[in-house]
């Protein structure tokens, strides 16, 4: 039986009003992203690249066309299946990190096993072995707050991971933190997309983040310009 | 997930708002702490004054006695009535009483008012204060005998002293004017001048037979119970014991309804002013949530994100509510505690603002103002103060629950 790719999407429209002006955030795209990929969405601002996150992440809907993840026509789904489906099968991180303030390291990254209602013990060893390979063991009882932005984004990549998800939207996840820390940030997923097979899906204007694609789709006006698959 | 620690995190994000709106709370338990206290104190002190100066809580009299009062209107088996009503469950005691107008006379001088004929070996002074307010002499002793007790104002109107003749005229069961002759066993003093000026008491035996009602006749049986409240309980049930023949059964409701009807005024007033603190209170609760909701919103749309459900956000906000009404309630207790035992134990006498002797309709009001609350005004003051918070914090969780993830997100 043939694999459904992780993410497709036929045809897919998204147009919206800003005042009196039509915009036409996503137009007539076809996209396919199979499983295992390191794939990166760029392109200039308004491009449309958010927007594919936020509609393949099942925060929008498509104005016409159809979404697919792992064969999962999003649009047949209610809001209580797209909710299920957001927690057990896609991983978010952000640009501002978005961690709860006032949960720990620990217990953000805990946040959707927690949801899913893994029991207590399991949740305790899935966490803490995420937190030791992200490399925040011994921070776990740390705050947002008390943690530098590199280390915010390590719980907010943990707390992505650790549900096993199918796909993984990174939303310009290395805008905040400085050069090293971006780098360090990209070597931990490279390396649990090569050992884990976790697929990404970047949204980025970062060079370095390309650089480290294994394919780069390069948009404009929500229309695909160039689709370039590395070896 | 662990709700209730991550909403009481959120509530320590702003302490201080927390806490203010926590002391309004606490504040509003204080509130109705007070006017529900003073109102079951002195509501209760009214009823039991007022059954104490001849009314009872229940009363079984004759037909249409209560509308319009005659002494040619009598319980044949008043004595009757009074034992079967005594041995009721619930009944603390029941007395067989006349009670009716007269004019009283001394040398030159008279004066009309109202005589209440008594049985000294039953009546107790639990249940009569005019036997508490003897100042002179004491009750005479026999039912059958011709001693009188006067109020101090009557025996002051009438130059009357202790073993002095009083010559009482009333109209007996057949409407003709008789009279009889006393001599002064005590004078009584309530402080109520136009209670002391105008009633006197005499024996029971002696005006059944001054009236002609026979050995059982009675114009009512006063019936005191414990607990106030329970009177029209009482009475439906004394009703049904008693059946149907030549009396009727009311309670003081019926009895003094003008009262009934004060007390019913100055409840209902009280419940809107605490209903109206209340609702000032929950906009204060309100408006506390919804501006944590308002500058929560994109934490709220990360977390529907991350697959939280939007019962969950709402059943999380819910909960910062419920903890700061559970807060509110507790610092309510704190503050609320050292006010309601002074005002249980000592209160506030405003008896130098009003006087001891005031009254309302000829019942003596107690110038201590004093707190006590009924299990059941407790429980609504926790209850209504609990019910408030929550109903502030529903529509900030409902918004909450309705924060589109993407929206939030955009911002990011």
């Amino acid at each position: 039986m043939v694999e459904a790719p992780t993410v497709q999407l036929r045809q897919v429209s998204k147009h919206y009003t800003q005042g009196q002006v039509a915009v036409k955030a996503v137009d007539a795209l076809d996209l396919t992203i199979a499983k295992g990929e390191f794939t990166v969405l760029c392109g200039p601002s308004g491009s449309g690249k958010t927007t594919i996150l936020n509609l393949i992440g099942a925060l929008d809907v498509p104005t016409s066309g159809t979404v697919l993840l792992e064969g999962r026509d999003l649009g047949s789904l209610g809001r209580a299946e797209l909710s299920r489906l957001r927690r057990d099968r896609i991983g978010f991180v952000f640009q501002a990190y978005n961690l709860v303030p006032v949960l720990t390291a620990y217990e953000n990254a805990e946040f959707v096993l927690a949801l899913q209602n893994v029991p207590k013990e399991e949740r305790h060893q899935r966490v803490m072995a995420l937190l030791a390979e992200v490399g925040l063991a011994g921070l776990e009882n740390r705050r947002p707050d008390e943690l530098s932005g590199g280390q915010q984004q390590r719980v907010a990549i943990a707390r992505a991971i650790v549900p096993n998800p199918a796909v993984i939207l990174a939303d310009e996840p290395t805008a905040n933190v400085d050069s090293a820390t971006a780098d360090t940030l990209l070597g931990l997923m490279e390396r649990l997309n090569h050992e884990k097979g976790i697929t990404f899906l970047f949204s980025t204007h970062d060079q370095r983040v390309m650089d480290r694609a294994h394919r780069i789709i390069r948009l404009q006006d929500g229309r695909l310009l160039d689709d370039e698959v590395r070896e | 997930m662990p709700f209730f620690s991550m909403a009481w995190r959120n509530l320590l994000r702003s302490k201080r708002r927390t806490l203010i709106t926590a002391t309004s709370v606490a504040f509003g338990v204080f509130l109705a702490v007070t006017f529900t206290g003073s109102g079951d104190y002195s509501y209760t002190d009214l009823i039991n004054t007022s059954a104490i100066m001849g009314f009872g809580h229940v009363a079984v009299e004759p037909p249409g006695y209560n509308d319009t009062p005659s002494l040619a209107k009598w319980l044949t088996h008043g004595a009757d009535i009074r034992q079967r009503v005594a041995a009721v469950e619930g009944v603390s005691a029941a007395y067989s009483r006349i009670t009716g107008q007269g004019l009283f006379a001394s040398g030159a001088k008279s004066v009309g008012g109202v005589f209440f004929a008594i049985d000294p070996e039953l009546e107790s002074p639990a249940h009569n204060l005019f036997l508490r307010k003897i100042k002179q002499g004491e009750l005479f002793a026999d039912s059958n005998g011709n001693g009188i007790v006067v109020g101090a104002k009557m025996a002051e109107k009438l130059n009357l002293r202790l073993g002095k003749k009083v010559i009482y005229t009333v109209t007996d069961k057949d409407g003709e004017m008789v009279s009889g002759v006393s001599r002064v066993a005590g004078i009584y003093k309530t402080g109520d001048d136009m209670v002391d000026g105008a009633l006197a008491i005499l024996p029971l035996g002696r005006m059944r037979r001054v009236l002609g009602y026979g050995e059982q006749g009675a114009t009512m049986v006063n019936v005191f119970i414990e607990d106030q409240r329970r009177a029209t309980a009482m009475r439906h049930k004394l009703a049904k014991i008693l059946g149907g023949g030549e009396h009727q059964v009311l309670s003081w409701k019926q009895t003094q309804a003008d009262m009934a009807g004060l007390i019913a005024i100055d409840r209902a007033s009280n419940y809107i002013m605490q209903v109206l603190v209340g609702l000032l209170i929950a906009a204060g609760i309100f408006n506390t949530i919804f501006m944590s909701v308002l500058e929560r919103g994109r934490e709220f749309g990360m977390m529907m994100a991350l697959g939280m459900r939007s019962g969950q956000v709402v059943r999380l906000v819910m909960l910062e509510s419920v903890l700061i009404g559970v807060l509110g309630l507790l610092l309510g207790l704190i503050i609320t505690a050292p006010w309601y035992i002074y005002m249980y134990n000592t209160g506030i006498d405003f008896s130098g603002l009003i006087g001891d002797d005031y009254s309302a309709g000829g019942v003596l009001i107690d110038p201590v103002m004093k707190l006590r609350l009924f299990k059941e005004s407790v429980i609504a003051i926790l209850g209504g103060v609990f019910g408030l918070t929550l109903a502030a914090g529903i529509y900030p969780a409902w918004r909450a629950g309705r924060v589109p993830p993407v929206e939030s997100i955009k911002v990011l």
